[in-house]
């Protein structure tokens, strides 16, 4: 296959269908996660899993950056935003998180200059046309986006750009995956690997996951027929007792990932010891902070912060969504009280977010047929 | 609608924007055009070796994997 097409072609995915339906076990129930929102997004938009027989069912992961991100992190970025004289930037989805008062977007409301930037770059052309105001980046996102800052952070120290600084959001996705395999009671059969991540990390350290955890994991293109083929990919090393991590998405994956990624990042930051995760609470070592060599860029040394802990909504169920425990309209504010313009939950506010998924492909309860 | 405008998460979401690069530009930049025919400015520097022509898959402005090459398209 060469072409985007031809990986939507609806023939081809009603053989991957039929081949998908050949390995299931009849009776046996199987539960795989996609851990990425990318591939939630896919799922819902192809109908994907209308494809697919009842019995297999798939488990929407911890994968979207925005959806991640507790209240207290969003309520520092407001505080850093109604510093005098900052133009604050973010991506367009951070702009609707629910901070424990207010969102960025009611913040601009109120007077602050909040704007929106497709990338660190831009941000940092922000900062180059306005030397006489501060201005920071909330940087968000796994390590797809963690390289794009970190090379934004070396190239506002090459020019002597002192004007611009970064509050770090980034996180990284294997201690949160290690997290839910350690969770008690948490049960699944296999996983949909993040195909961009790996782009990055490349294949190999993913391999905790057979070896540790005995579950297969295949890392995953994006389009509608890589996703059926990596359920299928799954499902084979069910049926023939394999455990290890493939690759279908070689055509971009690298096994060992961009080495020059990975150097722009282990120069710029460094490992934070913990950080919270909606949903999975404190987990060890899986977010990023700006390293001493590059401190002056770190906006949360740069502004006071309140750096207070906030407990979800009661009624957001966001983190049992994002451990796979219930589905999204299992959730007793799902498309009521929570909706993508006014939503209570960050699941419902990223495009990515399974929440909003559901809701803007019409996901509710289907009956499907199971063998 | 068309891929430009559907919505769709600009942040991480692991969704990632295949580009040619267009032209080179000095500091590690380079002007890519997407699919769309829309064009933007990527910083290139984790690509060994660019070049004009070359597709690169494009995270929140920069590249982070080049694409083997997409053969000419017949009829």
């Amino acid at each position: 296959l060469k072409f985007v097409e031809e990986f939507r072609d609806p023939r081809l995915g009603r053989v991957l269908a039929g081949r998908i339906l050949a390995a299931v076990e009849p009776g046996r129930h199987y539960k795989v996660m996609e851990v990425c929102g990318g591939h939630t997004h896919a799922i819902y938009r192809y109908g994907i899993d209308d494809l697919l027989p009842e019995n297999v069912e798939l488990v929407h992961g911890p994968g979207c950056p925005v959806c991640v991100i507790p209240m207290g992190r969003v309520d520092d970025a407001i505080a850093i935003s109604r510093e005098p004289g900052v133009i604050f930037t973010c991506f367009g989805d951070m702009m609707r998180v629910p901070g424990s008062e207010a969102t960025l977007l009611d913040a601009r409301a109120a007077g602050a200059d909040v704007r929106t930037v497709y990338s660190p770059l831009d941000a940092l052309r922000i900062a180059r046309e306005n030397p006489e105001r501060e201005v920071v980046f909330l940087a968000v996102g796994f390590e797809t986006t963690a390289p794009s800052t970190a090379l934004t952070l070396r190239r506002a120290r090459e020019e002597g750009i002192d004007n611009f600084s970064c509050v770090c959001n980034h996180v990284t996705i294997l201690p949160p995956l290690k997290a839910l395999l350690d969770s008690p009671g948490f049960e699944l059969d296999g996983f949909i690997g993040p195909g961009h991540v790996a782009t990055v990390i490349g294949a190999r350290p993913f391999e905790f996951v057979p070896r540790a955890y005995g579950r297969p994991l295949v890392i995953s293109g994006f389009e509608p027929l890589d996703v059926m083929q990596s359920i299928l990919m799954v499902l084979g090393q069910l049926a023939e007792g394999r455990r290890e991590v493939e690759n279908q998405y070689n055509r971009v994956v690298p096994e060992d990932g961009n080495p020059a990624a990975l150097e722009v990042m282990a120069d710029v930051f460094e490992l934070r010891p913990h950080f919270e995760w909606r949903g999975l609470g404190f987990v060890s070592q899986s977010a990023l902070r700006i390293s001493d060599r590059y401190a002056e860029f770190d906006a949360e040394h740069r502004f006071p912060v309140p750096g207070v802990r906030v407990a979800d909504p009661k009624a957001c169920q966001c983190g049992e969504v994002l451990k796979g425990a219930i589905k999204p309209w299992e959730c007793k504010v799902f498309g009521t009280a929570c909706t993508p313009e006014r939503a209570i939950g960050t699941c419902m506010v990223s495009s990515e977010g399974a929440c909003a998924a559901y809701y803007n492909f019409g996901r509710v309860r289907r009956e499907r047929v199971s063998v | 609608v068309s891929e430009e405008l559907e919505p769709r998460c600009i942040t991480c979401g692991d969704l990632a924007e295949e580009v040619a690069i267009v032209a080179l530009e000095p500091a590690g930049l380079a002007c890519c055009r997407t699919d769309a025919g829309r064009e933007t400015t990527v910083d290139i520097g984790l690509i060994a070796e660019p070049e004009v022509g070359d597709r690169v898959l494009v995270h929140a402005g920069a590249a982070i994997a080049k694409l083997a090459p997409t053969p000419e398209r017949s009829g």
